[in-house]
């Protein structure tokens, strides 16, 4: 039965002598059949001292069953024993659990693997340096697959060749020249994108140069890519002095390494282009972590501060700005955009430049772009002083203007009195002429004198008329509502009663408002009926009509002399007369004062006629409603 | 005291021939006292001699562009002074500025006539101011003063 088992079986006296060994146990250990009757441990001297003597002695004392699992140099196996002791002797059994064992010494190498791979990204992710995580790789790949040597090949781009980046063991008694190394597997390798596996340069054909590997003492390798396909970065590759079959999980762990190499280069890579780009802007840049330490200048900001960039890498801020800083401000505003998480933009000035620094805060600190606004600083204060001149201009030009109207003013004043003295002294001598001296002036002298005296007296009329005109064109306008219609039955009943004699048929719209100063729009009313009415006194039924049109324009008309529309536009001018004096009297200044105010008003005036058909002047005032924007 | 006299400021000697004729014209007989600046004036109504020894003029016809001192601080002293306050003064000059107006008013001013250029208004404003001035218009009560 005994035989039978698969479990190899044997039995030890209590003299330790072999009692009973069954055929398994014999296959297993390599044991001859006449080991019966021999000291276990002179049948099996490898075991002496491990742990199969220290367990079996250990049941024996203690009369109690063993089991465990260890290597056996005899067997070269792995063995699961289980012994079970009696005072004549041990009884054990085993069986081979090597396969067993080997996989879970796999799990565990795995295992131990990803955590290395693990790490190493975690690593270059925290910022180890390029170098240093490039040296780790390759430590973890000769470590993990016990390589003599491991070598690390950059991509050529322009020769579309690899080069050796970095080896190590090489030069430990390798007669490989890592000068001039073989590089055909590696070729294979970046051209396939898959790797390249060797087990035997002795019996692989794949590669010419191959077999000259063997001259550098090795004889298996694996070449794995790094990068793509389309964009190659290298290789990493491994070599053992001797045959070796690659199992996945070793071809896996170099594809990982591979990985996390190309990572960290594409990292390395965008951070040279961002290196770049801030090398290159116009601005100086530096960024600082949150305690304001300087994590990166770039050479603009190097070359403001006059430190070396290697200097300044990882030193407070303030060991820079001191001296620039006025009073500790540019170190507040890095603080407040830390604090608030907002972008700040200021301004400082250090000797005679202005400097704008603009800062944007990111999750690790702040970064800070400055550049020298000097001369948009100098365009503003360029800006400033034209502005300042420009309102001194002003104030000056106001003066002149307010001198100006004083000026005005007196001469006015100046006309009325003065120029007024010297024409009544020519009609009031001319009078006393006529009156004194009537004997000895004929009809035709007196004559004379009457037309002197007129003229005196009609330019005594123009002189009230143009003075009239300058105080409308700066009387101050004082709005109100005005009753239009009532203010042209007044002006009506008046002219009505300064000429008794005269029939005219008036109609005024009723309800007219509009408005306006009621004292200018007297003035406006005033000479329009008083125009109308001079204009009618020869036509045979004079009507004068007073009202407001659909376009919301008031009209004064009148079916008397009318005029050309040819010269309309003539009609508002100062001294402008279309009639003659004998004709119709009149300074010729009304209208050029009924124009003035009503533009004074913001509105506008125009007029239509006809020789002998009438005349209608046409004019526009705020409104009641609208009148908000006319006041003040 | 003498008959009641008219004093006349007045600069311009047209404006003084034609002031007289149109008084002689309105047949207004009183005597007219002429001073040719507002310095004489004040020299006349305040000083020694002049209306201290003749006694307070019946009506002051007052021009305002005068030299040396104007109408109008003439007037301003007329009033202010004790003597000469209350006398019927009436400012006769070519201007019609508001602020003449106003100013003339202010200061106490009796009337205010523009001088018309047609000499035949002229004589009407002169005797208009004659009739109501001299005649029809009962003055102030004589006050304190040197020759009364």
């Amino acid at each position: 039965m005994l035989e039978r088992i698969t479990d190899g079986f044997f039995a030890l006296d209590a003299q330790w002598r072999i009692a009973y060994m069954n055929a398994q146990a014999r296959k297993l250990l390599r044991a001859r059949a006449d080991c019966v009757g021999t000291h276990w441990l002179d049948v099996f001297p490898k075991a002496r001292g491990r742990l199969f003597e220290r367990e079996y002695h250990r049941a024996m004392r203690d009369q109690a069953p063993v089991q465990f699992v260890e290597y056996s140099a005899t067997a070269e196996l792995w063995l699961e024993v289980k012994a079970y002791p009696s005072p004549d002797g041990l009884s054990v059994y085993f069986r081979d659990v090597s396969s067993r064992i080997e996989a879970q010494r796999e799990i565990e190498r795995t295992t131990r693997r990803q955590q290395a791979l693990i790490e190493l990204g975690r690593a270059a992710l925290a910022g180890a340096s390029y170098e240093q995580t490039l040296l780790d790789a390759i430590d973890l790949v000769r470590d993990f697959l016990d390589a003599s040597i491991v070598e690390l090949f950059d991509y050529e781009r322009a020769l579309g060749v690899p080069s050796v980046g970095r080896t190590i063991g090489w030069g430990e008694g390798a007669a490989m020249d890592p000068a001039a190394p073989p590089i055909e597997h590696v070729t294979i390798a970046l051209r396939t994108g898959e790797p390249f596996v060797c087990s035997d340069v002795r019996i692989d054909a794949r590669a010419l140069s191959i077999a000259s590997l063997q001259e550098c003492g090795v004889l298996a390798c694996v070449a794995v890519p790094i990068g793509t396909l389309e964009a190659p970065i290298g290789a990493i590759v491994a070599y053992h002095p001797a045959p070796r079959s690659y199992s996945l999980g070793d071809v896996r762990f170099v594809q990982a390494i591979s990985q996390t190499i190309e990572g960290m280069v594409s990292a390395w890579e965008s951070n040279q282009r961002m290196t770049q780009v801030l090398e290159s802007i116009h601005d100086a840049f530096v960024a600082v972590d949150r305690d304001l330490r300087v994590t990166y200048v770039n050479r603009r900001m190097a070359a403001f501060w006059g430190r070396p960039t290697i200097e300044m890498v990882g030193t407070p801020l303030e060991t820079f700005t001191e001296g620039f800083d006025d009073g500790g401000r540019a170190r507040d505003q890095f603080r407040a955009a830390l604090r608030e998480r907002r972008a700040i933009t200021f301004e400082t000035k250090y000797g005679k430049r202005w400097y704008e620094t603009r800062l944007f805060p990111f999750a690790a600190g702040v970064a800070a772009y400055v550049r020298d606004v000097t001369s948009r600083k100098s365009e503003q204060q360029h800006v400033l002083e034209l502005n300042a001149e420009l309102e001194r201009r002003v104030a000056e030009r106001t003066m002149q203007l307010e001198l100006a109207n004083k000026e005005l003013e007196s001469f006015s004043y100046s006309v009325s009195h003065d120029l007024r003295a010297p024409l009544r002294a020519i009609d009031g001598f001319s009078q006393a002429l006529l009156e004194d001296y009537a004997a000895q002036l004929d009809p035709r002298a007196q004559g004379y004198l009457e037309r002197v005296r007129r003229a005196a007296q009609r330019m005594a009329g123009l002189i009230d008329a143009l003075l009239k005109l300058a105080k409308v064109a700066r009387a101050r306008v004082d709005f109100s509502d005005v009753d239009i219609s009532a203010l042209a039955a007044s002006v009506v009943a008046e002219l009505r009663e300064s000429e008794p004699g005269r029939r005219v048929d008036v109609e005024i719209q009723p309800g007219l408002r509009a408005l306006g100063d009621p004292h200018l729009l007297h003035i406006v009313v005033t000479n329009l009926l008083g125009n109308a009415w001079k204009f009618t006194r020869r036509a045979e039924r004079a009507q004068v009509r007073v009202g407001k049109n659909g376009e919301g324009e008031f009209y004064v008309r009148d079916n008397g002399a009318g005029f050309e529309m040819t010269y309309a536009s003539k009609l508002f001018g100062a001294f402008a007369r279309l009639h003659s004096p004998e004709e119709y009297e009149g300074t010729g200044i009304g209208l050029a004062t009924v124009a003035r105010i009503v533009h004074r008003h913001g509105g506008d005036i125009r007029a239509e006629g006809a020789p002998g058909a009438g005349a209608t002047f046409y004019f526009t005032l705020p409104l009641e409603e609208a009148g908000d924007a006319h006041h003040g | 005291m003498g008959k009641p006299y008219i004093l006349l400021v007045e600069d311009n000697a047209d404006d003084i021939d034609l002031t007289q004729r149109a008084f002689d014209k309105n047949h207004i007989a009183n005597d007219v006292m002429v001073v040719r600046d507002g310095a004489a004036a004040s020299d006349f109504l305040f000083g020694e001699g002049g209306m201290r020894s003749r006694g307070a003029p019946a009506l002051i016809l007052l021009d305002l562009n005068l030299p040396k001192v104007s109408g109008l601080e003439l007037l301003e002293r007329i009033r202010m002074h004790e003597t000469t306050r209350l006398i019927p003064t009436v400012i006769l000059t070519s201007s019609k500025q508001e602020e003449d107006l106003l100013r003339g008013y202010r200061l106490g001013v009796n009337s205010y006539v523009r001088k018309p250029v047609d000499f035949n208004e002229f004589v009407d404003a002169v005797r208009q101011v004659g009739l109501y001035w001299l005649v029809l218009n009962e003055g102030p009560p004589p006050v304190g003063g040197g020759g009364m």
